[in-house]
């Protein structure tokens, strides 16, 4: 693997390129341009907001904000995930005639989703700040772990780069998992703590017992429902609040439980580029 | 020194009878099905010199195109083992890596870094490029305003200022007008005239006679015959039966 990674060091410019010309090619022919990283999520929200504050009736403070906070890391794993697992397809004839590190085409797309992600997530803070301004009576606190940001988005772009590059090179043998993958996507949405928060369900599940260590271990050790879950505890205050009925107590941010995150999502970076490499040979030979 | 070495070389293709194939096939035959491999290359053996010509000729399906890949590193060798010392050009499918909405600029900055240039290598080599080209006034325009031509003239101009050690040359002169394809054979006559290695795969026996002094002629998956590219030639086009012109 370290012959790879110094492969990959002498193609770094490539890399950078790739990068930018995502960036430019993603919005170029669209008036609004830039602006559609942050209209996509607060559409959603908008969306979500009005289906659980006005249909369903849920009237805990700042809803919507605790939704932005979890939609827009999820956003960005969908995204990446969805966009290089076909990205060695897709520049299929670029791989057929000359020779440099395959991995840079997922790694591109990936980083040029983060590099978008990082910007909806330094808007999502200002519009954090905002809300003093625009609800004075009751707004979110500044808070310190704010400072932890970095730290889950560093760890989020581990996961998502070693799913992208087990997704890509499978990809290019059997296109089926272009499908699978979206339809996974689907599920997640709702599998994991976006439009709710864990507590809610685990709260609600006391009643039924027999569910409460599957759907633990579902929401504490699945590395990516407790990323997402952390984004809200390191941003947002703890939800307390009843919501249809239900008491919901905030479960603060477990730091072991986000080092075995962390740690799962260095495992899966690791296994996706040693899986990858044991692969990328074959691309030019079977498009 | 040697440019480069290949010894023993042998390269299988997996025949692909069924294109589907499909992860339900994968789930559901655990035995695995024999596959049936293609043996394009049959232990190749040859060493081209720093500042060689080298022209590849054979019949469709001899490996050219092949040996080609296996040079610039696109296939890796099933058995015995390639060598080669300097930087490679490809010039194998000129602009592949153009993206269509990027500026004609964007996309020289994009392509010179596939081909493995440094941001600083391409600044300094821009100029020359955009010259040779001879689109400085569409440069700033996106590459899906360019007709095939002036595409291939850009990917042609890239290519040969990457300052190559070595070039491989995949049956591409026929890009642009009659001027810009005497300007292109003038260049990789000029790259030669540099001491530069070239190896190139070509139909055209007057085409392989202007450019190279050896020839390699491959005939199904082994060397037939390699040496003076005239002996070599005349050897070919006898076994083709008949002759091509020759102009």
């Amino acid at each position: 693997m370290l012959e790879e990674l110094s492969q990959l060091w002498e193609y770094r410019h490539l890399l950078v390129n790739l990068v930018a010309r995502d960036m430019k090619v993603r919005y170029k022919n669209s008036v609004l341009g830039f602006l559609w990283s942050f209209i996509v999520p607060l559409a959603q929200v908008a969306t979500l907001t009005v289906v659980f504050k006005i249909l369903m009736g849920i009237k805990a403070p700042n809803y919507s904000a605790y939704i932005l906070c979890a939609m827009i890391p999820f956003n960005f794993f969908s995204l990446a995930v969805l966009e290089s697992t076909t990205s060695i397809l897709a520049h299929a004839s670029l791989v057929k005639k000359t020779y440099f590190p395959r991995e840079i085409l997922p790694a591109s797309v990936v980083i040029a989703n983060f590099i978008h992600f990082a910007l909806a997530m330094g808007v999502f803070l200002l519009y954090l700040v905002a809300l003093r301004f625009i609800f004075p009576s009751n707004p979110p606190p500044i808070k310190v772990t704010w400072l932890l940001l970095p730290v889950l988005m560093v760890i989020n772009f581990m996961m998502v780069m070693g799913i992208s590059l087990f997704l890509s090179a499978l990809n290019t043998f059997y296109e089926d998992v272009k499908y699978m993958t979206s339809v996974f996507m689907g599920i997640f949405f709702y599998m994991l703590p976006i439009i709710y928060l864990m507590e809610m369900v685990i709260q609600k599940t006391y009643n039924h017992m027999r569910y409460l260590p599957l759907l633990k271990a579902h929401y504490f050790f699945n590395p990516l429902c407790y990323l997402i879950t952390a984004y809200r505890k390191i941003l947002m205050p703890p939800f307390n609040s009843e919501v249809r009925d239900v008491l919901v107590r905030d479960i603060p941010l477990n730091y072991e439980y986000l080092g075995i995150a962390a740690l799962i999502s260095f495992l899966i970076m690791v296994a996706g580029y040693a899986f990858f490499n044991s692969k990328k040979w074959y691309f030019a030979e079977r498009m | 020194m040697d440019a480069i070495i290949v010894e023993n070389l042998h390269k299988k293709f997996v025949l692909h009878h069924d294109r589907a194939k499909s992860l339900k096939r994968m789930f559901t035959s655990f035995k695995r099905s024999p596959v049936e491999t293609y043996h394009v290359l049959k232990g190749i053996n040859f060493t081209v010199k720093r500042g060689e010509t080298l022209a590849i000729i054979g019949r469709n399906g001899s490996g050219k195109s092949t040996m080609l890949g296996m040079i610039a590193r696109i296939y890796k060798p099933d058995e015995g083992s390639i060598t080669v010392n300097g930087r490679i050009a490809p010039l194998l499918e000129l602009g592949a890596g153009f993206h269509p909405d990027l500026s004609g600029t964007e996309n020289v900055f994009l392509n010179a870094s596939i081909l493995g240039l440094k941001q600083k290598e391409i600044e300094k080599r821009y100029d020359a490029i955009v010259n040779f080209s001879e689109l400085a006034a569409f440069i700033d325009s996106p590459i899906r305003t360019y007709s095939s031509g002036m595409i291939a003239r850009l990917g042609f101009a890239i290519a040969v200022h990457t300052d190559p050690d070595i070039l491989l040359v995949d049956e591409v002169l026929g890009v642009g007008d009659a001027s810009f394809q005497e300007k292109c054979e003038n260049k990789i006559r000029q790259i030669k005239d540099e001491g530069k290695t070239i190896i190139f795969v070509s139909h055209s026996p007057g085409a392989v006679r202007s450019v190279s002094t050896r020839a390699l002629w491959l005939d199904s998956g082994l060397v037939r015959m390699d040496g003076d590219v005239e002996t070599v030639l005349d050897a070919y086009l006898d076994t083709q039966g008949t002759h091509l012109e020759n102009h």
